[in-house]
């Protein structure tokens, strides 16, 4: 059996960085990546992107040496990531934030309202329900990121959380404002629009969650692998004959739910600006699944079923 | 940040000669550049750009002879100054379809900065069009987009006389400094009289349970200037060493 020797240059300046010999030629590239931060330890494999070609794409850890279109010889050009943190510790802190948040504001802890508003309470009952929905959904949110989703990435670039939680927090501080707001003003179609709103929220909750248990099924513990999502047995999943990206489109659909309810400008904000970054998710997915597999469903479209 | 903005980022509105702005760590240096038809249309766009700042400079040197003062130039110059200002919106589309390769972002932020001001404080708020401060960024201004508007017709050209390199790359840490001063002092003379008429704000209760404090607002954005401002301004002066001592290289072996 020949053993491969493999080099590894900085993308950048091409600096030589590590030299590896006696390499299997089996051997993966996260294997690579754990021999190099033997000698550079500060690089952790995580944070370490290794390619063919200095601006080429990263190779997955999964990819075999002999594999790769390099001779006996290999080098490997290195780009450092930056700092990583780990997605499920991302979800939790983005989502825990909220959930919190609000709460501070239905109680009105001092410093928020006027001191005479201080721990009082709302007299109108849609106040009371919205923070019951804004509690139960990221209360799902982070049970979810506990026991359902599979991720593909274990990490993403530290400065990531700062960013995801100015955004989460930073809305969710701005709506709880204006719901709890001792001047709040109740939906012009009263209860009627509460209910309706409540069953648009409900459902797509429901519809959500239903969208991750099926994604979750596709993907056996540990694993990596990626295959088309198709409709199940639970009604909820038969978006997926429409859109590629369901669970997008139901959460979409809560928080219009939840904007209704309250009658508040800022959720309506909130929800535009998510189904934004949605849409550009949806797809760069739905790219994704056309590239990767040929037979992929043509009726589909990323996110709303027949528009976009 | 609409002095300095504008004058740093763009590499836009033209191909060719030194490129402002962030570069996008380009190690091969394939410029594409418009077709010939986006070319045109550009080399049009700039000239008439420049040609209507050169109205605005104009404008303001007759306005000061004939009425003496260097006081309330801003009537006189106050509808070219609208106009061309707010055509810059363009620019953001040049970006969008390719033709210009600067940001969108970036680009949208600094058109949007400027035309903020123009309309969203000193047309809004009339008690200030008196005020010197807005001569003074409307002086920096109109200097920068008459440099910076021929820089890109004659890069679009191929022929950039490196006076003008100079000039973009040079008077600029004069002029931002110029400007943002004029900016931030007319905003500061805004805040009183947009308190009072409580200019562009909502309050509650209302029935969409939002509120708006305009005059909070505007101090957050003077706010936003304290990191904004050195960020862009030392980003020029990197882009003007290396483009300026590019230009050194290349005069000698001429």
């Amino acid at each position: 059996m020949k053993h491969y020797e493999v080099e590894i240059l900085d993308a950048k300046t091409r600096e030589k960085l590590c030299f590896l010999d006696k390499v299997e030629p089996q051997a993966t590239i996260a294997e690579i990546k754990n021999l190099f931060t033997k000698t550079h330890p500060q690089w952790y494999p995580a944070r370490q992107s290794l390619r063919l070609d200095p601006k080429g794409k990263s190779l997955k850890d999964e990819d075999v040496l002999q594999k790769l279109p390099v001779g006996t010889t290999a080098t490997l050009y290195f780009r450092d990531l930056g700092a990583q943190i780990s997605w499920v510790t991302v979800f939790l802190t983005e989502y825990a934030g909220p959930l919190f948040i609000y709460l501070l504001f239905y109680f009105r802890v001092p410093f928020i309202y006027g001191h005479k508003y201080d721990f009082t309470s709302s007299r109108h009952s849609v106040v009371h329900l919205a923070c019951i929905c804004h509690s139960f959904h990221y209360v799902k949110r982070l049970l979810e990121t506990l026991f359902v989703h599979r991720f593909s990435h274990g990490t993403m670039p530290l400065r990531n959380i700062f960013k995801n939680c100015t955004y989460y927090w930073g809305f969710a501080a701005w709506m709880a404002y204006y719901i709890n707001h001792p001047l709040y003003t109740p939906p012009t179609y009263g209860a009627q629009q509460v209910k309706l709103a409540l069953a648009i929220f409900v459902i797509c909750q429901l519809g959500n969650f239903s969208i991750h248990m099926a994604l979750r099924d596709l993907r056996p513990a540990g694993s990596k692998t990626r295959k088309i999502p198709y409709p199940t047995k639970n009604p909820f999943t038969w978006l997926f004959l429409l859109v590629s990206c369901p669970n997008y489109t139901y959460e979409v659909g809560s928080w219009i739910g939840f904007a209704i309810m309250t009658q508040c400008l800022p959720v309506a904000l909130f929800s535009l600006v998510g189904f934004t970054q949605m849409t550009i998710w949806a797809k760069g997915k739905h790219r994704s699944y056309l590239k990767e597999f040929r037979d992929y469903p043509p009726l589909r479209m990323p996110i709303v079923p027949f528009l976009l | 940040m609409a002095a300095a903005a504008a004058a740093a980022a763009t590499k836009g509105n033209g191909g060719g000669g030194g490129r402002a702005g962030p570069s996008e760590g380009s190690g091969t240096r394939k410029k594409k550049g418009p077709g010939p038809l986006a070319t045109a249309y550009l080399v049009i766009y700039n000239v008439v750009m420049t040609a209507g700042w050169l109205v605005i400079a104009v404008g303001l040197v007759r306005a000061y002879l004939a009425k003496g003062s260097y006081h309330s130039l801003y009537y006189s110059i106050e509808k070219p100054l609208k106009f061309f200002q707010t055509g810059a919106l363009l620019e953001v589309l040049h970006c969008a379809i390719g033709i210009v390769p600067s940001s969108v972002v970036l680009t949208s932020f600094q058109v949007m900065s400027r035309v903020f001001l123009i309309w969203a404080v000193t047309h809004s708020v009339k008690e200030v069009q008196t005020e010197d401060s807005v001569l003074l960024f409307v002086t920096a201004w109109t200097v920068t987009e008459i440099i910076r508007y021929s820089f890109y017709t004659f890069s679009l050209l191929n022929h950039l006389p490196y006076l003008i390199k100079w000039a973009r790359y040079t008077l600029f840490i004069v002029l931002y400094p110029m400007g943002v001063s004029g900016e931030l002092l007319t905003i500061y003379a805004a805040l009183p009289f947009v308190r009072q008429a409580g200019l562009y704000s909502i309050s509650l209760p209302n029935k969409y349970n939002f509120s708006f404090d305009y005059y909070a607002f505007l101090i957050l954005i003077m706010i936003s200037y304290i990191p904004l401002f050195p960020q862009l301004y030392f980003h020029m002066i990197h882009q003007r060493r290396k483009v300026l001592s590019r230009s050194e290289e290349h005069k000698k072996f001429e």
